[in-house]
């Protein structure tokens, strides 16, 4: 169905628009949020989040991106606003434990690549980590990148560039040549 | 499209692939009641019924409910011989803050609504008058009933007593038919003037209900 359609029945009050509206975007989304939270119970809370703000600003949506693309940007926001505050959160929580790592310390223990690419990825600046696991992992296009981060695709290509390179340099003795 | 003239390494873009991979399915069910219930509950009263949100909200309440009382029945599973050992079984996880409010907030609704069906009920339904949209309602109401008996809802002692004083009314209701008119009423009628009409409306807070007075006197 055409997605002008389904959102004007949404907004007419339809009930099972809306249903119809979040069961074709709602795997794509958690599984976006979940890439970037990777716990399933925050991953949960930002889809809802999502989706709750995506019914609340439907009728500003014009169309100039696809609805779809339009939905993944609300939901990468939300996900990275509330990794923020996670952050901020542990960090506080750091500073009053002492010296506790803010990312999983375990990991720097396990000489496997898996593992050391998860270290490289969660150490990865929030706009690099947003856009590589959008890209190299779900395989989003940087125009559609773009949409969702509200920048140019050029600087979301950049940003992959930087981000593949920082990973390099962090597991440079696992990538050969 | 742009081309990719850098592109990851084929080990480090394979092994990328596990970072945070999600497990399985989405929990689309528990989700959507989620956005049921918080849209729900941020409307005024009298525009809930209004609402498509309102019209979802008995899917999304029964949904959780359903999730919730298998999760359940699937961990209080008693396990085949005493032998096997405890630590294979996952720990029961403690029910999130979010979800013990949808349930609250299901509790609520299911009770005002019952409170407000029943009231119709009694005042308005004569023998032989309209039983069958009655029995309809209270089937309905009967099941939400039934699923909240089954979750973590029923928790509170108080609240159990209720609600099984209320699944017998309801039941009651949903027996009605033709064949059995005036003195099936009159019993049921007795049976709320016994009290459960009167805790009923002591257990439901103001504006608990998601039934406009207008949708109320639809229910009959």
């Amino acid at each position: 169905m055409d997605d002008r359609v389904l959102i004007a029945r949404v907004q007419a009050g339809d009930a099972s628009a809306a249903r119809e509206l979040y069961d074709a975007h709602v795997d794509r989304v958690y599984r976006l949020v979940y890439r970037l939270a990777g716990d399933p119970d925050q991953a949960q809370d930002y889809a809802q989040e999502a989706f709750i703000r995506v019914f609340e600003r439907l009728s500003g949506f014009r169309g100039e991106a696809a609805l779809g693309t339009w939905i993944c940007a609300i939901a990468v926001s939300v996900a990275l606003n509330g990794l923020r505050k996670v952050k901020r959160l542990r960090a506080r929580e750091a500073d009053l434990e002492g010296a506790v790592a803010v990312s999983s310390p375990h990991r720097q223990a396990e000489p496997d690549l898996k593992a050391r690419l998860a270290q490289a990825i969660d150490d990865l600046p929030d706009g690099y980590r947003a856009v590589f696991l959008m890209h190299d992992v779900e395989g989003y296009t940087h125009e559609e990148i773009g949409q969702a981060l509200g920048v140019q695709p050029g600087t979301s290509k950049a940003q992959l560039s930087r981000a593949r390179a920082k990973l390099r340099r962090a597991l440079a003795d696992f990538v050969k040549g | 499209m742009m081309l990719d003239d850098d592109p990851l390494e084929p080990e480090l873009r394979e092994a990328a692939r596990a970072y945070h991979q999600p497990p399985g399915e989405p929990p689309r069910q528990q989700i959507w009641a989620a956005i049921v219930a918080r849209r729900t509950a941020k409307l005024p009263r009298r525009e809930r019924a209004s609402r498509w949100w309102a019209v979802a909200w008995a899917a999304g309440i029964a949904a959780v409910l359903a999730i919730g009382v298998g999760i359940g029945r699937l961990t209080v599973r008693p396990t085949a011989s005493p032998s096997r050992a405890p630590a294979a079984v996952p720990a029961a996880k403690a029910p999130r803050k979010e979800d013990v409010t949808a349930y609250r907030v299901a509790t609520a609704e299911h009770l005002g609504q019952a409170e407000a069906f029943l009231t119709l009920f009694r005042s308005s339904v004569q023998p032989g008058d309209r039983e069958r949209l009655a029995s309809s309602t209270a089937r309905q109401l009967l099941a939400t009933n039934r699923l909240l008996l089954d979750s973590p809802a029923a928790g509170d002692p108080r609240l159990r007593l209720l609600l099984q004083d209320l699944e017998l009314v309801l039941a009651q209701i949903a027996q009605l038919g033709p064949e059995r008119r005036g003195a099936d009423v009159e019993l049921i009628r007795e049976g709320l003037d016994d009290g459960v009409l009167l805790r009923l409306r002591a257990a439901v807070p103001a504006g608990a209900t998601g039934m406009s007075v207008r949708s109320r006197q639809g229910a009959l």
